[in-house]
């Protein structure tokens, strides 16, 4: 089927009215359907999708408030590249996953807007690594390992050994008490 | 040990207790996911680096834990190896597929799993049977906390620990309990209890992977936020929306029983009879006969099958592990055939014993 307005390109394009309840069908090519339907979203399928959109389709979350739409396109035209992996905030939003542990820091000021719609809230109130107490347990159990293999060592007469276990005794001793002092 | 150990056509060791509302709860799974500092994450990062992580986290697993850890290279395991780990939920979909230094370290009872370089660097799993949310959280923290004190953790302060998938930061925390819900779905009432747990910030999934709504009627209820709420909150919220869930299907029950003894016990030993004697069996019909003999024998009325043998079954009849028992890759039809064969005798010689008398012979 040839285009009704340029009668030139081939039609791909069908646009339906419906005037009056009177039902009519038009047929144009690409070029022609756009100029006069420029508001049919349809006729860019190539074009890139608005990135709220991007963020709705992967997170299935309603479209974003026109706030923070705006603000959104502003962030992006400034383009931030992970020093780390190279990720941009853009192929977060394809990939749907960040690149490192780096991103976390690159993109805070985008994340806290896909995280508040995901997640409970923006802050984490969880566990925390590191807990100083549990560390200080480690460091006595294995105070006492050494202890014992010491004296095994000075059983056996391995005095060699024997030493270097009493001056790893001595070390670990040393952190424990300076990770008494951090705690108070 | 080996990986034939934990390939045999057998349920899991730990899967062999009954645990708390065993009837109803399958079996509860704890994942933690975390990565390390100063490497990228598996989406972006370089074979180098994936060598170095897995070979770090290797040496505090094998170092550290009471119990003991079998290590085994993803891209070194033929595919139907990794398929059947994929199906004991030793190892998901997405780590069976890797290509690179993505590696799973499997304790011996196969309670614990440990994927390396999947989504993230660190998936710390723990499987445990029944309605165990808090023991098996309890069990996979002090893991994490052995794990801690060996790998440099990616973590910051506001979002606590860093994942690839913004949807696990924070807690890293995936709760999920896997559960028989019959009488709710043959009520319906299983969609309006999935839009609740939405809202919630939960999510209901087929345990047989995506696409597998409700095949044989078993869910997965998990929670979905990891940001914002600490793991115990997590934890307690899943446990009451569970306890809520268990009540609703034994309420169900019983009125599904008071109703229709009758076309419920002709259901129920009908399908035995399907398991038992069938010659041809797609995985769609064994798992919707093993839901009804499992609910008949829940209910009393099915009384010649232990529960343990249906768990069993119900891990044995999905595609890897019927090749594995046949063992060789086989086209769906034949699957169907093997299914069926393999169910016979898992079914006929267990009552075997009860009857005293002997049932048909089938050559192995």
């Amino acid at each position: 089927m040839i285009c009704e307005h340029c009668k030139q390109r081939h039609a791909t394009v069908t646009v339906t009215q419906v005037v009056n309840g009177q039902k009519s069908e038009r047929h144009y090519c690409e070029v022609c359907a756009s100029q006069f339907h420029p508001f049919n979203l349809d006729f860019h399928k190539d074009e890139q999708v608005p990135i709220h959109q991007l963020v709705s389709n992967w997170f299935g979350l309603p479209i974003w408030k026109t706030g923070t739409q705006e603000k959104q396109t502003q962030n992006t035209q400034q383009v931030t590249t992970c020093p780390s992996c190279g990720f941009t905030f853009r192929k977060f939003l394809n990939e749907g996953k960040l690149g490192c542990p780096q991103c976390y820091e690159t993109f805070s000021n985008q994340l806290p807007q896909v995280l508040a719609k995901i997640q409970s809230s923006t802050k984490h109130i969880g566990k925390v690594p590191g807990n100083t107490k549990q560390s200080n347990e480690r460091i006595k159990k294995q105070i006492e390992i050494i202890r014992e293999q010491l004296k095994v060592a000075i059983v056996e007469e391995r005095f060699e050994d024997a030493a270097r276990l009493r001056d790893e005794v001595k070390e670990l001793e040393r952190k424990l008490e300076s990770g008494g002092v951090d705690q108070s | 040990m080996n990986i034939e150990d934990f390939l045999k056509s057998e349920a899991p060791s730990w899967m062999k207790v009954k645990g708390t509302d065993g009837d109803i709860v399958i079996s509860t799974r704890i994942r933690l996911a975390r990565n390390l500092d100063g490497f990228r994450f598996p989406l972006s990062f370089s074979e180098k680096e994936a060598k170095e992580v897995d070979e770090a986290v290797t040496k505090a697993v094998l170092n550290i834990s009471e119990k003991i850890f079998s290590h085994f290279t993803i891209k070194e395991m033929p595919a139907l190896q990794r398929q059947v780990l994929v199906e004991k939920h030793l190892i998901s979909p997405l780590l069976a597929k890797k290509e690179n230094s993505s590696s799973v370290l499997i304790s011996d009872d196969e309670s614990i799993s440990i994927m390396v370089n999947e989504e993230d660097h660190l998936r710390i799993q723990c499987l445990s049977p029944g309605m165990q949310l808090l023991e098996t959280y309890n069990l996979a923290y002090k893991l994490d906390n052995e794990l801690e004190n060996h790998l440099p953790y990616a973590f910051n302060n506001t979002l606590g620990y860093l994942t690839s998938c913004p949807t696990n930061v924070g807690t890293g925390l995936r709760a999920s309990v896997m559960m028989h819900l019959p009488a709710l779905t043959m009520s319906k009432q299983i969609k309006v209890i999935t839009q609740m747990l939405t809202r919630l910030g939960m999510v209901v999934r087929g345990i047989y992977g995506e696409g597998s709504e409700n095949l044989g009627n078993f869910y997965q209820i998990s929670n979905q936020v990891t940001l914002g709420k600490s793991e115990e909150e997590i934890i307690e919220d899943l446990q009451n929306a569970v306890v809520q869930i268990i009540r609703n299907e034994r309420a169900s029950r019983e009125s599904l029983l008071n109703k229709a003894p009758l076309v419920l016990e002709d259901r129920f030993n009908r399908s035995l009879g399907t398991l038992k004697y069938a010659h041809i069996m797609t995985s769609e019909e064994a798992a919707a006969c093993l839901s009804n003999v499992r609910l008949g024998v829940d209910l009393g009325i099915i009384k010649s099958i232990p529960l343990h043998v249906l768990n069993e079954c119900m891990i044995l009849i999905q595609p890897g592990f019927v090749q594995q028992y046949a063992g060789t890759t086989l086209h769906p039809n034949e699957r169907d055939l093997f299914r069926a064969k393999m169910l016979r005798e898992k079914l006929n010689s267990k009552t075997n014993k009860f009857n005293n008398k002997g049932e048909e012979k089938y050559d192995v």
